[in-house]
């Protein structure tokens, strides 16, 4: 592993455990983003039924800390994934002109 | 900033997914002169890191906040086509697996973070390059996530359920965000900089160093 793999990894892990402190902190002083304001200034409900797998950053069943971190870390590894695939397969393209 | 199902007019949400996948198309094919095949690793790192960042809400009192986006920082790193993939992939997980952000809305959200703050930001940062590298990341990462949410009141506010209140929307959404977004400058620019001086070589494009 490189040195700069090894230090990302020890980043990406510190933001994850820092996760369920975030999401505590955030329940405490009631956050809501300007869109939420916006939307609740106008009287607009949200009307969502889907939930996804993780509904909110939550694994159901599980206390918020444990949640909030197993969603992190699934969400992190399914995205590292998906950019790592996608920028290879662009980064690819084409390569064989001229073999 | 995720605007979630019900808030868009379906012909808006249209409109957006058509531009958003044009955009992220031509990214796509765009990104092959960014990456050599060795830097796709990184593309990976830094939308797993953007991810795990926007997790953290950060606590202000009162409750009106935000947290990271990241749009603008992922085009400085990778390039606005690399920087466009990243953010993408980072989207579409938040809205399928967590549902943040509505599936309907997904063409505007990726617009709004993944194409308008990727791109704003990258330029920004190249125009102002000559003030050096924190100076012009940090106003890249301000006036990209600003934008950002502009289009998103501009999306909301043409919107029958929100009244057609585009002069209500726009200006809630761009001056909370322009607040905000100065936390957004500051992470964007010790990350920058960060890395301008211990791996130079990851940046896309270096802006020039202030002595």
């Amino acid at each position: 592993m490189t040195e700069f793999s090894r230090k990302f990894l020890i980043f990406l892990f510190l933001l994850l455990v820092l996760s369920p402190i975030f999401a505590y902190a955030a329940e405490i002083v009631g956050y809501s983003e300007p869109l939420e304001n916006v939307a609740e200034m106008l009287g607009v409900e949200e009307n969502q039924e889907y939930e996804g797998l993780l509904p909110d950053y939550s694994v159901p069943g599980l206390d918020m800390f444990s949640g909030t971190f197993i969603s992190g870390v699934v969400g992190s590894l399914i995205v590292l994934g998906m950019a790592y695939g996608l920028a290879k397969v662009a980064s690819r393209r084409g390569d064989d002109r001229g073999h | 900033m995720h605007i979630p199902d019900g808030f868009l007019d379906l012909s808006v949400a249209a409109v957006f997914y058509i531009m958003t996948a044009i955009v992220v198309g031509f990214s796509f094919i765009k990104a092959r002169n960014e990456l050599q095949e060795r830097k796709a690793p990184v593309v990976g790192m830094v939308a797993a890191a953007i991810f795990a960042a926007q997790m953290l809400n950060w606590p202000i009192p009162g409750g009106t906040s935000a947290h990271f986006v990241g749009g603008s920082l992922a085009g400085i790193i990778l390039g606005p086509y690399a920087g466009c993939i990243a953010m993408t992939s980072v989207l579409l997980i938040q809205t399928l697996v967590f549902a943040d952000g509505g599936i309907t809305a997904l063409g505007a959200n990726i617009w709004n973070m993944g194409v308008v703050n990727v791109f704003a930001g990258y330029y920004i940062y190249r125009l102002l390059s000559r003030r050096g590298i924190f100076l012009s990341s940090a106003v890249a990462g301000w006036a990209g996530i600003t934008l950002a949410a502009i289009f998103a009141g501009i999306e909301i506010g043409i919107s029958s359920s929100f009244q057609y209140s585009l002069m209500v929307t726009v200006p809630v959404m761009g001056v909370w965000h322009a607040l905000l977004g100065i936390v957004e400058g500051f992470i964007t620019a010790g990350v920058v900089s960060y890395i301008a001086s211990s791996r130079p070589d990851i940046l896309e494009f270096t802006a020039k160093e202030v002595a």
